[in-house]
């Protein structure tokens, strides 16, 4: 519970000395907003030449796309710490000073750092949400809002365990990273269009390795009325759960990792 | 001119150090040609366009290829600005502008051809509709070649100006990520431009963003046929003459009011 309440203290704070320059943050949240708001861009000059996706509809295409952003921009939100720049933190060599303290490492990993321009980049996800619910005239029921809650809230968890991947890759080797970057911003560009849409090495990648499919887009098919495979509802509300389990794995590999650390001096 | 030149080979030295993070980026930029290869696909199944998809393969892959030409990428000026070190920079008996076109041209040419090179081997070994395919003609080619070379100038001088404008605001993250989204989205990283609608693209493929891949992509595919390149390399020509004299302005006001920053 201590662990939560320093957390949040430290949150407030960066927020507090991230806004001591309104000007520049005014800037960079603008610049971010301009960023997702060209991905989304992107979408919607792809329905307005191609219609459709397979069996996916227009409003069907801008959910999901709204799925992804929400899930990853608020990862990237709070957990800044760890998706940012990890690897720096080893070569600096500054993780010393975080094996002094007596709280766990990726607990003041994550109090480290926080990136509130991202709520831009979630504005535009939550706005392709709305419209995509509005286009696909979703009816909505509290089990969907729940479902949805989950996926989201489960593929924040999915996305921090991609980036712990990085993180172990890092501490092992302090060379060239960029190959997580596949799994986790490729994930991301793929992933925020349906999966049943890619061949099957690229579907098994999104359901095996880096498991995005199962949870977010079983959950946003079941919400649009379209399950993913035929699969019955309740799976919704389980297949999720592998984000989870994702991270579970790479806690315990990071925590392992973390005891053949050897500081890079200097 | 021997000391741009100089500039432009160190430069080059220093680039080929980090060849092992090279790999890394290679192919984890492979595996995003894939996937924006099969979502084209997918979307062809639904609804086939007249461009066809052999096209819109060739032009993801050769957009992957020289990804590196688009970003700006010289964090070291950027912090130089930062800091103040750029003074050192202003000693030396150089004309800045040259100094620094050679530094970028060179960052970007080797930067994108120790990577085009390994990726655009592996995509012609891609089947059919899913990888690289030949160019429309030898001619084609040819054209291809010079219209890259004319759009890397274009860009070159481009992202000078950006550097100039940098030396004029102190944070200049924002602006930054700003003109990094513009190149991405006008030079067709993100959409291919043939896939824009037909009415923007008569107004996007004459900005200074697509001459630098769009426009030798065109040529290659044969989407724009060999009839057409003198138009072309025409607008090229004006775009890196007008970027680069609008760049050289830009760069002696800076030097007239400059206040270097740091201590």
């Amino acid at each position: 519970m201590n662990t939560i309440k320093l957390y949040f203290r430290s949150m407030a704070m960066l927020l507090k000395s991230q806004l001591q320059y309104p000007a520049s943050f005014f800037m960079q949240t603008l610049a971010q907003l301009v960023m997702e708001g060209g991905e989304m861009l992107a979408v919607i000059l792809i329905v307005d030449r191609f219609g459709r996706l397979g069996q996916w509809m227009p409003g069907d295409l801008f959910f999901f796309f709204g799925m992804m952003s929400v899930t990853f921009y608020l990862t990237e939100f709070f957990g800044r710490g760890v998706t940012g720049n990890f690897s720096s933190l080893v070569r600096s060599g500054q993780l010393d000073t975080l094996l002094l303290r007596p709280r766990g490492v990726l607990t003041q990993v994550l109090c480290s750092a926080i990136d509130p321009r991202r709520v831009s980049c979630i504005a535009v996800g939550v706005a392709a949400l709305v419209i995509g619910s509005g286009m696909s005239k979703v009816q909505w029921t509290v089990l969907k809002g729940l479902a949805m809650a989950e996926s989201i809230l489960l593929g924040v968890l999915l996305v921090l365990g991609l980036f712990l991947i990085e993180a172990v890759f890092s501490i092992h080797s302090v060379k060239s990273v960029e190959l997580v970057n596949a799994l986790t911003y490729g994930g991301r560009s793929a992933c925020q269009y349906p999966i049943d849409i890619f061949p099957r090495p690229l579907r098994l990648i999104f359901t095996v390795v880096a498991p995005f499919a199962l949870t977010l887009h079983v959950p946003a098919a079941y919400i649009l009325g379209k399950p993913l495979y035929g699969w019955p509802d309740w799976t919704a509300f389980v297949t999720p759960l592998a984000g989870a389990a994702l991270f579970a794995v790479m806690y315990a590999v990071f925590q392992r990792a973390m005891r053949f650390y050897r500081s890079t001096g200097s | 001119m021997k000391a741009y030149l100089s500039v432009f080979r160190m430069r080059w030295r220093m680039e080929l150090q980090y060849r092992g993070a090279v790999v890394g980026g290679i192919i984890c930029q492979v595996f995003f040609g894939l996937i924006l290869v099969a979502l084209y696909r997918a979307l062809y199944q639904s609804k086939p366009q007249t461009m066809p998809m052999e096209s819109v393969a060739t032009y993801v892959w050769l957009q992957q290829a020289f990804f590196r030409m688009l970003l700006a990428s010289d964090a070291d000026l950027l912090d130089k600005i930062r800091t103040g070190a750029i003074a050192y920079d202003l000693c030396r008996p150089l004309q800045l502008y040259g100094y620094y076109y050679a530094r970028i041209l060179a960052q970007k040419l080797l930067g994108s051809l120790l990577r085009a090179a390994p990726m655009l081997a592996f995509a012609s070994l891609l089947p059919a509709g899913w990888g690289l395919h030949l160019p429309a003609s030898p001619a084609g080619l040819a054209l291809a070649l010079v219209g890259l070379a004319l759009g890397l100038l274009c860009v070159c001088a481009l992202e000078n100006i950006t550097m100039g404008f940098t030396m004029r605001t102190l944070d200049s993250r924002g602006v930054q990520a700003m003109l990094n989204l513009m190149m991405m989205t006008l030079s067709g990283n993100i959409l291919p431009l043939t896939l824009f609608p037909d009415s923007w693209q008569r107004v996007i493929t004459l900005l200074p963003y697509a001459q630098l891949l769009d426009a030798p992509i065109r040529l290659y595919t044969g989407q724009w046929l060999p009839a057409d390149a003198p138009r072309i390399l025409m607008t090229q020509l004006l775009w890196t003459a007008a970027l680069v004299f609008l760049g050289l302005m830009l760069w002696k006001r800076n030097q007239q009011r400059l206040v270097i920053q740091g201590g």
